[in-house]
């Protein structure tokens, strides 16, 4: 245990705290080192199958980052791979300032909630918890304390003597996440571990993770492939994609102004429209002239809420005519597909109050030029 | 209505499986406490075929060959086939084929053509180098080389069967390799462990075919005894010794079973 004392030295410093709160602060006080810095993080499998081609991030300590990208994109592989469970081709791996690159797994403070769950089958709930505090040679009550600790902010005492079969996945999900924070490890991270869950308990869930990872102030590096997830949770986002990072910024940064058409794609519904030429004034594509001042780019992204419906023909700027194809009720908002110049648009309406149109209306898109963003493919 | 007499044929075909599995086991029994020396009819009840059985040396010494002949076998194969079972699984990516029908071959492979192949080798081993002289060591080389696949097949498709991210989540959780072995894969594959310890142990003391080539004058075993005895006729003394063979085979599996038991309902217990 040599290798890790500082593990074994926070452990005995945080046994006494009674209060979650106290845990809570104490953990955030010493965390404020623990970034994480990829440096041209190269992995291959074999000659042919490469899964990441050169990654750079940096990760300040204490943030909710996330991992964003379609199956096969490379992001579960770069988990695993700050994990220590897959070794690097080439690049470096930092942790807290720390080179761990060559450094195994079990040797690295960071703990991983996997999407399988893959708790111990031959062990209770309490013994899977405690299982990381055992092999690193913590005393038997000192682990029951603070098994119990963290079970009751993880929200799960009930469940402590149970079997690992005799649980829901839900359940499933909190035990594992609790087996990896009774560590207090230096980084959390978290492969897609809400995917095998229903649509309600997620969404709590997804709530429920963003709190203890605001009150406890430790990095999680959280992988998923679902954008809506990805924005509600993160306080930044990698896109990747085919072994690249093709954009890092927050939220609003990926949705609003996405670099390129990938990114624009992947964060939900985009109208993108070739831009056939671009003067002073602004530019012409497939809907027609639209007049504004827009940095230089291939294409013109309208999102679908930026643009407003009006009925009837009007003329102005950035006024379009369009005749409604399909509309689409989604609850709060009514969603258009609307014939618009040579070409398609799709637009979405808040519903508060205010009369649909039909299919047929003669309608006029207002285009607000603060909502449209040209990019490079 | 026009299936009855498809069930029926089916339920008589399953009463003469029964008879014919069963009743030769019960009349053996039953025969084993017979006085008279004869299997014609049962005179009195009577316990002095035992009796006769327990002060025999050449049976004693048969049934302690034997058991330190399926003992010693079993420990050792158990060992070795959990390995290579082990191994199986941790190789299972690489393309070896080939190895493991090396592997399975025994299982296959006719007894006969075993015993008789082990039993030239072993000679022409201590012909050559006065080594290997045929008796309880051969027969335990024997035996330990056809438990193996049987002990690794076990252990392996225990190992297929988990989440293989578990084996992330030991090192995740800062386990090394001994901690590894002795906190999850030893406990995991306990069940398939003492199962094939048992496999292991029932091939062994009911081998014949393998024991007969492999063994030495000083190194008879119980199925060998007995079928050097039933050259004679059979007489009550061998009913006497299937009878034990049959009860000490239903002791292991009711330890066995009792075992399993013991061990689901204390992991809900133990906090």
């Amino acid at each position: 245990m040599a290798a890790m004392p500082n593990v074994e030295a926070r452990g005995q410093a945080t046994f006494d705290c009674a209060s979650e709160a106290a845990m809570a602060a104490e953990t955030k006080a010493s965390r404020a080192t623990s970034t994480v810095r990829l440096i041209g993080l190269t992995k291959t499998f074999s000659p042919n199958i490469v899964a990441l081609k050169g990654v750079d991030l940096d990760i300040p300590g204490g943030e909710f980052f996330t991992l964003l990208g379609p199956s096969g994109c490379g992001k579960t592989t770069l988990l695993r791979m700050i994990a220590g469970l897959e070794h690097a081709t080439g690049g470096e791996i930092e942790i807290g300032g720390r080179a761990v690159t060559h450094i195994p797994a079990h040797k690295r403070n960071v703990n991983t909630v996997f999407q399988s769950y893959a708790l111990f089958p031959h062990l209770s709930v309490r013994d899977n918890i405690g299982f990381g505090l055992r092999m690193c040679g913590v005393k038997k009550p000192d682990i029951q304390k603070r098994v119990i600790e963290t079970a009751k902010f993880i929200k799960i005492s009930e469940l402590l003597d149970r079997k690992i079969d005799q649980l829901s996945g839900g359940q499933k999900q909190r035990i594992a996440l609790a087996r990896a924070l009774i560590n207090e490890p230096d980084v959390l991270l978290l492969d897609e571990p809400l995917s095998a869950l229903d649509a309600g308990l997620r969404g709590e869930l997804q709530i429920e993770l963003l709190r203890i990872q605001r009150r406890l102030g430790m990095t999680f590096i959280f992988v998923t492939h679902d954008q809506q997830e990805a924005m509600v949770m993160s306080d930044r986002i990698a896109v990747l994609s085919d072994g690249h990072i093709q954009q890092v910024g927050g939220p609003k940064q990926l949705y609003e102004r996405p670099d390129n058409l990938f990114v624009a794609h992947f964060m939900g519904h985009s109208n993108l429209f070739p831009i056939q030429k671009h003067d002073a004034n602004g530019v012409y594509t497939e809907l027609g002239r639209i007049v504004g001042r827009f940095e230089s780019g291939t294409h013109m992204l309208i999102r679908p809420e930026t643009v407003t419906l009006t009925p009837g023909q009007s003329e102005g700027d950035n006024h379009l005519s369009a005749s409604v194809v399909e509309r689409i009720y989604r609850g709060s908002v009514a969603e258009y597909r609307l014939n618009c110049g040579a070409t398609e648009l799709v637009a979405k309406c808040n519903n508060c109050g205010q009369d649909m149109f039909e299919v047929g209306d003669t309608v006029t898109v207002v285009v607000e030029t603060d909502g449209l963003v040209t990019l490079n493919e | 209505m026009k299936n009855t007499g498809f069930y029926l044929s089916l339920r008589i075909f399953w009463y003469l499986v029964v008879i014919f599995l069963y009743l030769p086991l019960f009349v053996v029994v039953l025969f084993s406490f017979n006085e008279a020396n004869t299997a014609a009819r049962f005179t009195h009840f009577s316990l002095k075929w035992y009796g006769q059985l327990f002060s025999d040396d050449t049976v004693l010494g048969a049934f302690k060959n034997s058991l330190i002949l399926a003992i010693t076998s079993s420990a050792i194969s158990t060992v070795m086939g959990t390995m290579l079972g082990y191994g199986m699984y941790t190789h299972r990516r690489r393309r070896l084929g080939w190895l493991v029908w090396l592997i399975y071959l025994p299982i296959v492979m006719p007894d006969i053509v075993y015993g008789i192949s082990e039993m030239s080798f072993f000679t022409s081993i201590y012909n050559m180098l006065g080594i290997l002289r045929p008796g309880l060591g051969t027969m335990i080389i024997a035996h330990v080389s056809f438990q193996i696949p049987f002990v690794a097949l076990l252990v392996y498709s225990r190992l297929v069967g988990l989440d293989a991210k578990l084996f992330d989540a030991c090192h995740d959780l800062y386990a090394n390799g001994i901690q590894r072995a002795r906190f999850f894969i030893l406990p995991i594959l306990q069940p398939a462990i003492i199962a094939g310890f048992f496999l292991a142990f029932t091939l062994s003391i009911d081998d014949f075919v393998i024991s007969f080539f492999t063994s030495g004058p000083e190194s008879t075993t119980l199925p060998i005894y007995i079928w050097s005895a039933i050259k004679k006729g059979i007489t009550p003394e061998v009913n006497a010794i299937a009878t034990v063979l049959i009860g000490a085979v239903l002791a292991v599996a009711m330890i066995t079973m009792a075992f399993q038991y013991v061990r689901s309902a204390s992991t809900t217990s133990r906090a």
